[in-house]
């Protein structure tokens, strides 16, 4: 039980290959895409709302899952959750804080306030739990995704005194248009830091803490102290819409770990089709360039991510299905799609059943094959981005089947 | 309360009110538009955007045929902006009767339709996906039209002329001296003042609402029977040529490329009610499947956005033969001073949006013979404001626009290619404006995403331009969100269920939007049409009634 291919770069399937090696195992990651870390905020959520706002998530957990027997928290546990926290928040480190069982609460690009359970250290002095100090919100001419007036009057409207200022400060000369990404490159050197802190120092009133959008470096990881530094008062990034550089932060230290750890990757390549033998799973194909690579494989840990990664879909005559590997998909019983966009669409809540062990179901509730996992958002019963909990699910889900496989060993 | 004098009030800022005030302005009375919402905002914003050449109804309606073809040249010619020509092809898929081809050539030769036969492989040359099993293919001169474009445009010609163009006005009564009309009352919406303009004569181009006018006005059982049909546009352009049936007029048996889409229609059922037009899942599957007959394979490409329409027809008990007399074919004018001793008011509704003008000429010419005036009609002779002959639109315009400022501007919806120029410009030239609105005018939301990235900065700027506050751009995003969602769930699968999720991630799971301050101003949109049904198998039918 040595050979272990992991289906999917999302948080999901680094978190199961940390897990994976850990334990020994020979890990192939396969992935598609670049994962979906870089559409995410750069935080880490278990449970934001349930479905009013949750402070501490822990301590609501046991009334979710009573509330939600088809959720995949239901499925794992309590317990479960609490230990891929746990792993998760070991694996990524100070790249990561909170886990005192609160949840963040931090504005979004638009100025709402999310509640999240760990959260970039380049975040958290955005923190509104408690205290309202002033903040002003920082805009650039050139940066679309991140309008100030608009955050800074939802934050006036939540209490929180807070002014909108615009620099006009491109990333590289005359381009009007940059991306979060763009600046986040610029910000890599310290003569662009020291422009920035200049040109925001001019406007930054006594006592206030200064909001920008997550742009403070991308490899530089010394680049947001140093700019707070320059500056010389409290700092915070705000996520911004993909392609967002806190998660892609993320994603390239994950990586980058694992590599080291000998990991297996093939990139940008679909599996295709699962080979079985005596009832078990043996093997992969994977759709390299040119031609279909076998991967053999002791176990599968199925982790590509949902509906958003195209791994689930609804074709044109109604039908759900596992776009990849064709698995028997659970749908949620009666109407998918409604009216009114703010209600919830059960379409969503599709996905792969699972057992206790993260093994795929087929429609009689008896595993697939013993040895295939599956892992974060292709798992069905779970509203993951109205929860606010997408990276829960993942660690708890991608912890459980590592650790089933080490017990298969 | 404000009051306005003037000859003519037209009642309807759809694609026949906005010729008809165009007329009367043009003929030198002094005209008022009123509508209830913004102009293009029902039916002539409906539509699949497409501008007959009249083969269509060569064989059902030959004498359309020939105003259509009439009326294509001078709408190229005087909204040359708003135009494509793009060409049509008629063809004969395996599925059509062959026998109709000749009627249909036949009927082109007698009806003055320009049209050319080619062999299918030069029609597969030029649009390689459509059905390679088509046996007959014939060349005539279909194109697109933006209603929006061709209604702004007819509406400035207006307003040089002196005519105001009063959006968001809902008329509220009709004021008589007598058996004549006086003048028509109204409300601002978007205010709530008291509006009272003083008239000769009213026009009401209501559309699929002009009984409710007919009414004010004390005339009585104006039967309109909104014919309802949905279209759906599918992502990128599958044909570049308008693709058509060969067959007797039926569902579904056109594609029409618009813009950066392919729009397929359509479906003709009578609705109670056009602010209550649903999307059946049915038709939906109807639609598709009609595709796969023209573009093998339709079902595998990607469903934007569907929407439902009302063809405004009327149907009159009452209308004797001689009421009629100067009415084309498809377009009805009810003379309400015969009909019901009422003067100084006309109905007109039917007709086509390829006719458009000529309806508009043919009720203002009998409004002239019912004031005894005799003025010429000149709307054919000169092209509207913005718009130059020969120069009709490109779906590359914007690219080169983009091309040309992109190091200086920058672009605030991908899909569509908005610049922020262009978003701000529209935000200052009317601070009211809902989302939808800036939409019609700048394809804003109307792409791939629908609106999943360029929404949420649309509202933004508008913040940053002062033009409305945070609370307010909150209210607007979620209006427009909702909007976009009526005619997306009715055909959300395949590619379009994965942008869906990915825009939910952005908007819920990263921005939390569903936790703004809830804003405390209450938008009250015009109705905007029903989604009454998902694609689902699954799904229970509901009625009309239910989804109310």
């Amino acid at each position: 039980m040595n050979d272990v291919v992991v289906v999917g770069g999302g948080i999901a399937g680094l978190l199961s290959a940390a897990r994976l090696v850990a334990q020994g195992a020979k890990v192939t990651l396969v992935t598609f895409g670049v994962g979906g870390l870089q559409l995410s905020h750069g935080g880490f959520d278990v449970l934001g709302y349930a479905p009013e706002r949750v402070d501490r998530p822990f301590d609501v957990l046991d009334d979710f899952i009573a509330a939600n027997p088809e959720h995949p928290y239901a499925v794992l546990g309590a317990d479960a959750v609490r230990l891929g926290t746990d792993f998760a928040s070991e694996f990524f480190g100070d790249r990561l804080v909170g886990n005192d069982g609160r949840n963040w609460l931090l504005p979004t690009a638009v100025g709402a306030l999310r509640p999240t359970y760990l959260a970039s250290p380049t975040m958290v002095n955005a923190e509104a739990r408690a205290g309202h100090d002033p903040v002003v919100v920082v805009g650039l001419q050139q940066l679309k995704d991140f309008q100030a007036e608009l955050i800074a009057g939802n934050l006036v409207k939540q209490q929180i005194p807070a002014r909108a200022i615009v620099l006009d400060l491109p990333a590289r000369t005359h381009e009007a248009d940059a991306s979060g990404l763009t600046y986040a490159r610029a910000m890599d050197r310290a003569d662009y830091r020291a422009d920035f802190a200049k040109a925001l120092g001019k406007q930054l009133l006594s006592g206030e803490k200064a909001l920008i959008p997550a742009i403070a470096g991308h490899h530089e990881a010394a680049a947001f102290t140093d700019l707070q530094t320059r500056l010389g008062a409290p700092l915070a990034e705000i996520p911004l819409p993909p392609p967002g550089v806190p998660g892609m932060r993320l994603n390239e230290y994950a990586s980058r770990r694992l590599q080291d750890q000998r990991v297996r990757w093939i990139l940008g390549a679909r599996v295709v089709a699962l080979h079985s033998e005596g009832g078990r799973a043996v093997s992969v194909d994977v759709a390299t360039s040119g031609h279909l690579t076998k991967v053999r494989a002791d176990a599968v840990v199925y982790a590509p991510g949902g509906f958003e990664s195209g791994s689930l879909s609804l074709d044109s005559h109604g039908k759900v299905l596992e776009t990849h590997l064709g698995l028997p998909v659970r749908v949620p019983p009666g109407r998918l799609i409604g009216p009114d966009r703010r209600s919830e669409q059960p379409l969503f809540r599709s996905g792969l059943a699972v057992d206790d062990q993260m093994r795929v179901l087929d429609d009689a509730d008896r595993p697939v094959y013993p040895n295939l996992f599956a892992a974060g958002g292709v798992l069905a019963g779970a509203m993951r981005w109205s929860e606010k909990s997408g990276e829960g699910i993942a660690a708890a889900s991608a912890v459980r089947a590592a650790d089933a496989i080490g017990d298969l060993a | 309360m404000r009051t306005y004098d003037c000859d003519v009030v037209v009642v309807g800022g759809g694609s026949t009110g906005a010729g008809v005030v165009r007329d009367v302005a043009m003929r030198g009375y002094s005209a008022i538009l009123v509508d209830r919402a913004d102009l293009g905002q029902g039916t002539t914003g409906r539509y699949h955007g497409l501008l007959h050449s009249g083969g269509r109804y060569v064989v059902s309606d030959p004498h359309s045929a020939t105003e259509c073809a009439e009326e294509n040249a001078i709408v190229t010619r005087i909204h040359a902006s708003a135009v494509e020509a793009t060409g049509g092809l008629f063809v004969s898929t395996p599925e059509d009767d062959l026998a109709f081809s000749d009627d249909f050539l036949a009927g082109c030769h007698k009806t003055g339709v320009p049209v050319e036969e080619i062999s299918v492989a030069a029609a597969l040359k030029r649009e390689p996906r459509v059905n390679p099993g088509i046996r007959r293919a014939f060349l005539v001169e279909d194109g697109t039209v933006d209603g929006w474009q061709m209604v702004w445009g007819a509406a400035r010609s207006a307003q040089e002329y002196g005519a105001q163009i009063l959006t968001y006005h809902a008329v509220v009564g009709i004021e008589m001296t007598g058996s004549s009309v006086s003048a028509v009352r109204c409300i601002d919406r978007r205010s709530g003042e008291d509006v009272t303009i003083s008239c000769r004569f009213v026009i009401n181009a209501a559309g699929a609402w002009s009984h409710h006018i007919a009414e004010m006005a004390g005339c009585h059982d104006v039967e309109v029977v909104p014919g309802r049909g949905i279209m759906i546009a599918m992502n990128h352009r599958l044909v570049n040529t308008v693709i058509n049936r060969c067959t007797y007029p039926a569902d579904g048996d056109i594609l029409v490329p618009v813009h950066t889409v392919a729009i397929i229609g359509t479906t003709d059922v009578r609705a109670e009610d056009p602010d209550e037009l649903p999307i059946p899942a049915d038709e939906v599957q109807q639609m598709l499947d009609c595709g796969e007959i023209l573009i093998p394979g339709f079902r595998q490409a990607r469903a934007l956005h569907a929407w439902s329409g009302a063809r405004p027809l009327v149907k009159d008990s009452r209308v004797s033969a001689q009421d009629t007399r100067h009415m084309s074919r498809g377009m009805s004018i009810l003379d309400h001073q015969s009909r019901d001793g009422v003067s100084g008011i006309l109905t007109i509704a039917g007709g086509k949006l390829t006719t458009y003008r000529l309806m508009a000429k043919n009720i203002v010419d009998r409004m002239c013979e019912q004031l005894g005036e005799e003025r010429e009609c000149r709307t054919a002779d000169e092209a509207v404001p913005g718009s130059t002959p020969g120069e009709t639109y490109q779906v590359t315009h914007r690219l080169h626009d983009r091309e040309a400022d992109r190091r200086d501007d920058q672009i605030i919806c991908e899909c569509e290619l908005m610049s922020r120029t262009m978003l701000t410009d529209a935000l200052h030239a009317d601070p009211q404006a809902s989302m939808d609105d800036l939409r019609r005018h700048l394809r804003l939301g109307m792409g791939p995403c629908q609106g999943g990235f360029c929404s949420l900065r649309a509202t933004g700027i508008a913040c940053a331009e002062g033009v409305i506050d945070a609370e307010l751009a909150n209210a607007r995003l979620h209006e427009f969100l909702a909007h976009r969602w009526i005619g997306l769930w009715p055909i959300l699968y395949g590619d379009q269920v994965r942008q869906t999720a990915l825009d939910e991630w952005i908007f819920q799971g990263l921005l939390d939007v569903e936790h703004l301050p809830e804003p405390k101003v209450v938008l009250e949109p015009v109705p905007l049409g029903v989604a009454a049904q998902s694609l689902q198998s699954t799904t229970e039918p509901e009625t009309t009634e239910a989804v109310r």
